[in-house]
């Protein structure tokens, strides 16, 4: 028996068009790839970062401007409240490509998780510090939540 | 005891290093180890005061390259490659005589050394950790992954210092061996053994004040982030 070539198209179209769609539909509902979950995860690290060293430049100097120090404590508490959805199972050194976290954070996750919690709830300290108390305190906080992301990075980043 | 320890006809013991060049030398030694251990530690606050300290050092021995003593100027010891290649030769051909000052390679090695010591200096006054909470005093004149490329850097030059003084100290242990020439000894006390037409190495004191003054202000000026 003989398979017409038009039948043949379909025996191997069909179920690659089922798997492409498939995976597109599927895809907003899954988790994201270690990959792109690396990706994500270091471009906010970035964010906070950048935004971390916005807050303590201002404080470095005479008259810290409130006007760049709250969206920098806003852009902060939002994007830790992201982080920890991006630390997918195998998006550890295992991943491919290049990550400096360590595998104990899906090893001891309780712990990684109790200090990203941390840094969700200092975080939000400072973003209500920063309407309401003076500079004394908003050097303490934003001392405090940087003492999160440093603890942290001890116990879970490679190359601190 | 060396060669250059034992009179011979026809020398004298003279001044070859002043004492600003001793004290920038014996200072730097330990602050550079001290900006290493606190560095590792994270001891930030004392890493950025060591920094200020090794920068204003550093000030004052560019300065003294132009005012100092004889053997402190880089005109008396920048030499081309010529000089530094019929240098290299006549120690090949055995006859070992003593420089009254940096020899012409020595001298290249001091240039490289100070060279490394400003770029490491200077990276590590743009300098931010990875959390955004630690950085140098120029830091918040840059962006956050300037100053993280800038902290990368501090990092790659401190291995190519650390290099460096791993030949230094080759190059003195290879002058004790194989030269019989004490080179620490001058480096201490600042004399040495040559020939009876050396002159001793003389300095102006308001020089060196006006130097450590110029060191000293820079150092400040930096360190506040020109917030003066």
């Amino acid at each position: 028996m003989t398979i017409s070539r038009t039948t043949r198209f379909f025996l191997i179209a069909a179920p690659a068009a089922l798997l492409v769609t498939g995976t597109l539909a599927a895809a907003p509902a899954a988790a994201p790839s270690p990959q792109a979950a690396i990706a994500a995860r270091q471009a906010g690290y970035k964010k906070m970062g950048a935004a971390m060293k916005a807050i303590n430049d201002q404080l470095k100097t005479d008259a810290p401007a409130k006007a760049v120090m709250s969206p920098a404590a806003q852009t902060l508490a939002a994007t830790a409240r992201e982080q920890p959805k991006l630390f997918p199972a195998g998006s550890g050194p295992t991943a491919g490509v290049k990550t400096d976290a360590l595998p104990n954070i899906w090893t001891d996750r309780k712990t990684f998780d109790a200090q990203m919690a941390k840094l969700i709830a200092e975080s939000g300290k400072l973003v209500a510090v920063m309407n309401s108390g003076n500079i004394d305190a908003i050097r303490a906080q934003a001392k405090a939540t940087g003492g999160t992301c440093a603890a942290c990075h001890r116990q879970f980043r490679q190359d601190t | 005891m060396t060669a250059s320890d034992t009179p011979a006809p026809g020398t004298r013991l003279a001044r070859i290093w002043d004492a600003p060049i001793r004290l920038f030398h014996w200072l730097l030694l330990p602050l550079i180890a001290f900006s290493w251990w606190s560095g590792e530690r994270h001891e930030m606050e004392w890493h950025r005061l060591s920094g200020y300290a090794i920068l204003a050092l550093l000030v004052f021995r560019i300065y003294w390259g132009f005012f100092g003593g004889r053997t402190a100027r880089f005109s008396q010891f920048l030499r081309g490659p010529a000089a530094a290649l019929s240098y290299l030769r006549s120690q090949a051909s055995g006859r070992h005589v003593p420089a009254p000052g940096h020899n012409p390679i020595g001298g290249w090695s001091v240039i490289l050394m100070l060279a490394t010591l400003v770029a490491m200096v200077v990276a590590g006054l743009f300098a931010v950790d990875v959390d955004g909470l630690e950085s140098g005093p120029l830091a918040d004149y840059v962006s956050f992954d300037q100053g993280r490329l800038a902290s990368d850097i501090h990092g790659i030059v401190f291995n190519l210092l650390l290099a460096l003084i791993v030949l230094h100290v080759v190059a003195i242990l290879f002058y004790a061996v194989r030269l019989r020439q004490n080179l620490v000894g001058p480096m201490i006390h600042g004399r040495r053994r040559t020939g009876e037409q050396v002159a001793d190495v003389t300095t102006s004191p308001w020089k060196a004040l006006i130097g450590i003054a110029i060191a000293g202000t820079c150092a400040y000026a930096v360190a506040r982030g020109f917030r003066l």
